[in-house]
């Protein structure tokens, strides 16, 4: 009844991206980050249909839950990558949350936030280190 | 036996034809319409409105199964209304019938008790007629709590009895009080198209459901774009001229057409000559019973909204049933422990037994077993995939200590659990029952397996 697989191709995972272990990647621009989930949680969510996008001017704190995404196959919580103050969130999203099947890298962005603590991203992986980390998860 | 009822709704009516049917003769004052709240106020009007508005919203989805249709969608609330006013009188037509085959007298008007043997009616014809009989049921109900910062107009500020007859769907409604009406209404109407906002004091909507189920609701709410305010409270209401403003604590205003107040229901025990015969009430009017359902004057029961309590159609009936029994003797007492309780929100809600939090009070070891809608093939097809079955099973015994629903069909699908609650079966008996495929009662077995960690639709946890 249920498939994890899908036919679709791969699609790279960007090098100018931090990515989180919950899946979930963070584009840095001064002291702005982006945040959105990669195409490997996409891919394991199945068709989304619906996304809880979180308030603005609420602060978000690393390793917590910044938005819930339901799939027709499950609900699941989006970790914030980084702490920070949330500026933005992308509205069309509530409209047309399967955005973040086609495009989870760009037209699929969460939310915007003023980092808070620039030495977290130390801690995340870079492109090819969460290739690695996503290849073991699937073994 | 000569039996005496006040009040013809769903507590009222029932007992009467049971007594009917015990070979009482059997007189039942009525000052409204037989039915009651249930059938011409509460129950079946707002299933028969969601009946439309939950057509309305799969005709905006027909695309999504497939279906092209031209043109516009629109609703007519005067034509949603006249449907359910035919449904009602249908029902109205078919209790008549009921009451008069098996012989049963209808006064139709406002009945005092001026004894506990007589009843002394105010027929709606200007008559006056004095019954008496050898035991009386008082069946008057509730009706929707009034307070005075909220006063209602019929017009701007309404209760529920006004919501059922609106005549056109307002721009925007705000709600007070986010319980099982309120959030009934709120899904109604939001459907059809109104701006909806609710403000509930308490910390959550539908506060008396398990934690997990309200929380599910919310989130609902949340993708209707229904605005709920929760741990608040409205101050104040001002009509000025086509609108209600209404005050938040925190200096919020909120601007809407209509105003709808439900906050709860009072019991009609108080123009009904019950303090003058010295039956015992309570605090908040409520008619005190034994669990036989008699009241403190011996020979005068009660049943129903009037008592307080649980206050479902299906209960009263059942205090119904229970009274008639110790009146004609073959005893009987009221058991609330397997009670099903059902919310008409869209998903549905529907509940037995006890609330986890209840059963951790309790010192109950409980094991509990989830399984989401979205994991069912049968949610899919309809495309009704939000919502889960939570069961709560006792460590020790697996019996079932209680269920919670909250998805499509949750008020039908409780029954499984109910009947297998009263009847003490184990959750591994419901797990081991062969449950059709593909069907959403699938998910009720799944939830069973659950409490074991053997539920097969669930990925390794």
């Amino acid at each position: 009844m249920k498939s994890y697989t899908s036919g679709k191709e791969e699609t790279m995972n960007p090098d100018d991206l931090k990515y989180h272990k919950e899946h979930t990647w963070v584009k840095v621009s001064g002291k702005r980050g982006t945040i959105g989930i990669t195409d490997y949680a996409q891919d394991a969510l199945g068709d989304i249909v619906y996304i809880d996008l979180p308030e603005t001017d609420i602060s978000v704190e690393a390793n917590s839950e910044i938005s819930e995404i339901e799939s027709t196959k499950a609900t699941s919580s989006v970790i914030s990558p980084v702490s920070g103050k949330i500026i933005k969130v992308n509205e069309e999203l509530s409209e047309s949350p399967e955005i973040i099947n086609e495009d989870p890298y760009s037209k699929g962005w969460i939310a915007v936030v003023e980092l808070e603590n620039p030495d977290e991203l130390d801690s995340l992986m870079d492109s090819s280190e969460y290739e690695k980390y996503t290849e073991e998860e699937q073994k | 036996m000569r039996l005496a009822i006040l009040g013809a709704g769903p507590g009222g009516y029932v007992a009467a034809i049971k007594a009917a049917q015990l070979g009482a003769e059997v007189i039942v004052i009525e000052d409204d319409e037989v039915g009651g709240t249930c059938l011409n106020w509460g129950c079946i009007p707002t299933k028969t409105l969601i009946a439309s508005s939950e057509v309305f919203l799969k005709a905006k989805e027909l695309e999504q199964f497939g279906i092209d249709l031209k043109g516009e969608i629109t609703p007519i609330l005067a034509k949603i209304m006249a449907r359910k006013n035919r449904v009602v009188s249908t029902q109205v037509k078919g209790i008549r019938g009921l009451l008069k085959s098996w012989g049963i007298a209808l006064k139709e008007g406002h009945g005092v008790l001026t004894s506990a043997r007589e009843i002394n009616v105010n027929l709606k014809d200007g008559r006056r007629e004095q019954i008496e009989a050898d035991r009386i049921i008082i069946a008057t109900g509730s009706r929707p709590a009034r307070i005075s910062a909220f006063p209602f107009d019929g017009e701007k500020i309404i209760s529920s009895n006004e919501a059922v007859n609106l005549a056109e769907i307002p721009k925007s409604l705000l709600i007070i009080g986010a319980g099982a009406i309120g959030c009934e209404f709120a899904c109604i109407y939001r459907e059809l198209g109104a701006e909806v906002t609710m403000v509930e004091t308490l910390p959550r909507a539908v506060a008396t459901e398990d934690d997990e189920i309200s929380d599910l609701l919310e989130k609902e709410l949340k993708k209707k774009k229904i605005k709920l305010f929760t741990d608040s409270r409205v101050d104040r209401v001002d009509v000025r001229n086509d609108d209600v403003h209404a005050f938040l604590p925190d200096g919020q205003e909120l601007v809407t057409e209509k105003v709808l107040v439900s906050i709860g229901r009072t019991m009609n025990s108080d123009k009904i000559g019950a303090e003058a015969i010295g039956i015992k009430r309570g605090k908040r009017g409520e008619i005190l019973v034994n669990d036989r359902m008699e009241t403190s004057i011996p020979g005068v029961y009660a049943v129903g909204d009037v008592i307080g309590g649980m206050m479902l159609a299906h209960v009263a009936s059942k205090e119904g049933l229970v009274a008639v029994g110790n009146i004609m003797g073959t005893g009987e007492i009221m058991d609330y422990s397997v009670v099903p309780a059902a919310i008409f929100t869209s998903p549905e809600i529907a509940s037995v037994g006890l609330r986890e939090h209840q059963a951790v009070e309790k010192g109950i070891k409980i094991r509990i077993g989830r399984f989401p809608f979205r994991a069912l093939g049968k949610a899919h097809a309809i495309g009704e995939i939000s919502g889960l079955i939570k069961l709560i099973a006792n460590a020790s015994t697996d019996k079932i200590v209680g269920a919670h629903i909250i998805g499509p069909h949750a008020s039908d699908l409780i029954h499984e659990y109910a009947v297998s609650m009263k009847n003490g079966l184990t959750v591994r008996d419901v797990s081991g029952t062969i449950h059709a495929h593909p069907t959403l009662s699938e998910g009720l077995m799944e939830a069973a397996e659950d409490v074991h960690g053997e539920a097969i639709h669930v990925p390794k946890k």
